[in-house]
């Protein structure tokens, strides 16, 4: 589906103006982008450049210095009840995992349901083995995250995220920890999500999920957005100097692979 | 010199209960010092600027001063602060709870801290609350973690109980030395309270060292 089919959807997400600041660094400097229901919403550039910031303020793991947040047409609470109401409307995908050690696939997957939700024991259980069996991992329900792989481990996150039924699914940076050969288990899983119609926004590194599962696409550089357009624009006719500089320090020069 | 083991076999009723009286002391001290200690853990990461000075200022205050000093001072000034006439064992009972639920606190903090800040997020990135999430997530695998301290701080305590001898708890330091003075056995009553501290105090190390090993968590 086109960017043009998609917006007659709803706008879940609009950014607007949106600052950030560590001290005297300015994280995020101005940023306007929305995010429709159903599109995949791209976010690259080189580190720090703010697209993973973007992302968390998104759900509020960072709060904003200036501008808004708006999620489905409603500015973001800044805390309490409501704040925790739109974060499970929103499933998160940390670089580094963070699976629950203690915890074992199953129950890193049932916990949102039952602390959350407040599903019952055997309620949650079953949506944690439907999730599971989603991301192609039934078999190792009752193992610990420290006996998964790493792309093991992402693809129990994203079932962790994908429990609380989120409206949204933010990914940040999910296969930069993971070994090169165990990149493309999760890129496939977030695909296949994808082609489900789930509306997601992606910071990555992976320039060919970008091109291919993209349907927007955001070039950030020193806590702006430089560019965005549709994928074949940033990739085969990038307008900005600042996009093809960045384009050609990846050894991107306009193949599909 | 001449031995008498005879006195140990003499008093083994008192000894076995002033035994019992030592247990007493540990379990109870550390069932209220573990609870009291996560909960001054949590006031010094999280509270209110305010009441987070007044658990620093707790903690630092007792972790810093000798334990028989306690003792004393709660036997002498809990009776007059509270108007209540303590008997021996809860003013014991209170010294050593004050003085573990502090280090229990520092244990608590620290293990709590070394869980890294993204599980916290992981956590409130599904709708938890912090504390639902400190509570569900950091706690469990802050006390795996810290598991060896308590440990080390249970093994400690229970020797420790004997400083309570001093205001007449009638615990097994207090009774064995009873017994020497009455009986002038010094050399049998002080090896015959070694063995019992240590016969129960070793088995106690091991099995924390094997419950350490059981829920220890692999990241």
């Amino acid at each position: 589906m086109s960017r043009r089919a998609k917006e007659s959807g709803a706008r879940i997400i609009r950014y607007r103006g949106v600052v950030k600041r560590y001290g005297t660094f300015q994280a995020l400097s101005g940023v306007d982008l929305d995010v429709h229901a159903g599109e995949v919403v791209c976010l690259i550039g080189p580190s720090g450049s703010g697209k993973s910031t973007l992302l968390r303020c998104t759900n509020a793991l960072e709060t904003i210095d200036g501008g808004e947040i708006e999620f489905e047409g409603a500015r973001l609470p800044r805390d309490g009840r409501a704040l925790r109401d739109i974060r499970r409307r929103m499933g998160m995908v940390f670089q580094s995992f963070e699976l629950f050690p203690h915890l074992t696939a199953l129950h890193n997957v049932a916990e949102g349901p039952r602390t959350v939700l407040h599903a019952r024991r055997a309620e949650a259980e079953d949506r944690a083995r439907a999730m599971l069996a989603k991301v192609g991992l039934s078999d190792k329900a009752s193992n610990y995250p420290a006996a998964l792989s790493g792309g093991q481990q992402q693809r129990v996150a994203i079932a962790r995220a994908l429990a609380m039924e989120p409206d949204v699914m933010l990914f940040d940076e999910p296969t930069s920890a993971l070994d090169p050969e165990t990149i493309g288990e999760v890129l496939s899983v977030m695909k296949a999500l994808a082609d489900e119609g789930m509306t997601m926004v992606v910071v990555t590194h992976e320039m060919n999920f970008a091109r291919r599962v993209g349907d927007w696409v955001a070039v950030f550089d020193a806590g702006r957005i430089v560019e965005q357009g549709p994928p074949r624009q940033i990739f085969d006719a990038p307008r900005t100097e600042r996009t093809r500089d960045f384009l050609s320090h990846l050894g991107w020069h306009g193949q599909t692979l | 010199m001449n031995f008498d083991w005879s006195v140990v076999g003499a008093h083994r009723d008192a000894l076995a209960a002033a035994t019992g009286m030592t247990v007493l002391l540990t379990v109870a001290t550390m069932a209220i010092a573990v609870p009291s200690g996560i909960v001054v853990a949590a006031l010094r990461l999280y509270a209110w600027t305010p009441v987070r000075a007044v658990a620093t200022a707790y903690v630092e205050l007792f972790r810093n001063l000798p334990l028989i000093l306690v003792v004393y001072w709660a036997f002498y000034v809990l009776p007059i602060a509270t108007g209540l006439g303590l008997s021996p064992f809860a003013t014991g009972l209170a010294a050593l709870a004050l003085n573990v639920t502090a280090y229990n606190a520092e244990t608590f903090r620290a293990g709590i801290g070394s869980i890294r800040r993204g599980q916290l997020e992981a956590a409130m990135a599904l709708g938890m609350s912090r504390a639902q999430a400190v509570r569900r997530i950091v706690l469990p695998q802050a006390v795996r973690r810290i598991l060896p301290v308590l440990a080390s701080t249970w093994v400690s305590l229970f020797k420790d109980t004997s400083l309570v001898s001093v205001i007449a708890v009638s615990e097994l330091a207090y009774v064995a030395m009873q017994i020497r003075a009455q009986t002038f056995r010094v050399l049998e009553m002080l090896t015959a309270m070694a063995a019992v501290y240590w016969l129960l105090g070793y088995p106690q190390a091991k099995l924390v060292d094997w419950i350490q090993r059981r829920y220890a968590v692999t990241e």
